[in-house]
């Protein structure tokens, strides 16, 4: 049941899918896995829209090159706060009404079934494909969805991985070449992917839409381009 | 026969243009289209395919459909390639 406040809060969003949606909302618990880049956006308008409880995952601390991209850490955040805690610290002042859990550490195949336990959607913001093929099998032994997102420059990708109905993660990028160090990026294409990627997590949990199952965006912003490429 | 090759993101940007229509042998794979636009394009060749695996980096779909390397190509086909991109 949503509160009064509740029913104020949203009133926007309720107006497009109606109490029954913002009561799933409410009702979820999404990782977002990779709190820099596409995790800031991510977990911002996550938390925005009303997701009852968002498990932020990172280990690392924010540094000063990172500050053009990943607009949840602060200046005074640097060198000092994990990423997730940094997040969760803002979060929390922004909606109260919601839950913030965080996981300081690196998802490993031994911790993942109890680091990511009781998510109902999984929200890949990470910046390498060895992490993410094991969000992949993890959320294929679970039967759970997986919003891919990955940016570069001005291009980035989504897609959403949901088991048994979509290709895996690992069949769509069967041989990406990992690129070490560091990748340019300017923070608004993380901005829109990112955001493309919170829309998809609220199209998979209010059934309204159409999410991109089988179906890779592909975005340019420097051309100004967004094609769907038929995945199967 | 004809194809018409969609350059996406970083390819484009390498080649310089958006799409090209190519004349090319009837009957070739996905896998011999890239050899000829490698050719075509020495950007691509140099910058971005893999020295020891050189379809690593490129994704490819064939009228709108995500297609692998050794699929067929017919006359009018629209070809698609883009590189994945990995950042968080």
């Amino acid at each position: 049941m949503l509160s009064e406040r509740e029913l104020v809060r949203y009133d926007r969003q309720i107006m497009v899918f109606g109490v029954e949606g913002q009561e799933k909302l409410k009702s979820a618990k999404v990782a977002v896995v990779g709190v820099g880049g596409l995790g800031s956006p991510v977990a911002y308008y996550l938390a925005a829209a009303g997701i009852g409880t968002l498990l932020l995952i990172d280990e690392q601390k924010p540094e000063l090159s990172n500050l053009n991209r990943q607009i949840l850490h602060w200046e005074e955040d640097l060198n000092k706060n994990p990423k997730s805690e940094s997040a969760r610290w803002k979060l929390e002042r922004f909606n109260s009404g919601i839950k913030i859990e965080t996981f300081v550490g690196r998802l490993t195949v031994e911790n993942i079934d109890d680091v990511l336990a009781g998510v109902d959607v999984v929200v890949d913001c990470l910046d390498n494909f060895e992490t993410r093929f094991m969000l992949d099998d993890y959320v294929h032994e679970r039967g759970i969805p997986l919003v891919h997102g990955a940016v570069e420059g001005t291009f980035g990708q989504v897609t959403t991985i949901v088991p048994g109905r979509t290709m895996r993660l690992r069949e769509i990028f069967p041989k990406v070449r990992e690129k070490k160090g560091k990748f340019p990026i300017i923070g608004a294409t993380a901005g829109v992917v990112g955001s493309i990627q919170v829309m998809e997590v609220i199209k998979l949990l209010t059934g309204y839409g159409e999410p991109l199952l089988n179906r890779l965006l592909i975005i340019d912003l420097a051309h100004n381009s967004f094609d769907l490429v038929k995945l199967r | 026969m004809k194809v018409t090759i969609r350059y996406f993101a970083r390819y484009r940007s390498l080649v310089g243009k958006s799409e090209e229509e190519l004349e090319v042998p009837d009957g070739i794979t996905v896998r011999e289209l890239i050899g000829i636009l490698k050719e075509r394009h020495p950007a691509l060749k140099n910058e971005v395919f893999a020295e020891d695996d050189d379809l690593a980096d490129v994704n490819v779909s064939r009228n709108g459909r995500y297609v692998r390397f050794d699929e067929v190509l017919k006359d009018g086909d629209i070809v698609a390639i883009f590189p994945p991109v990995s950042g968080g």
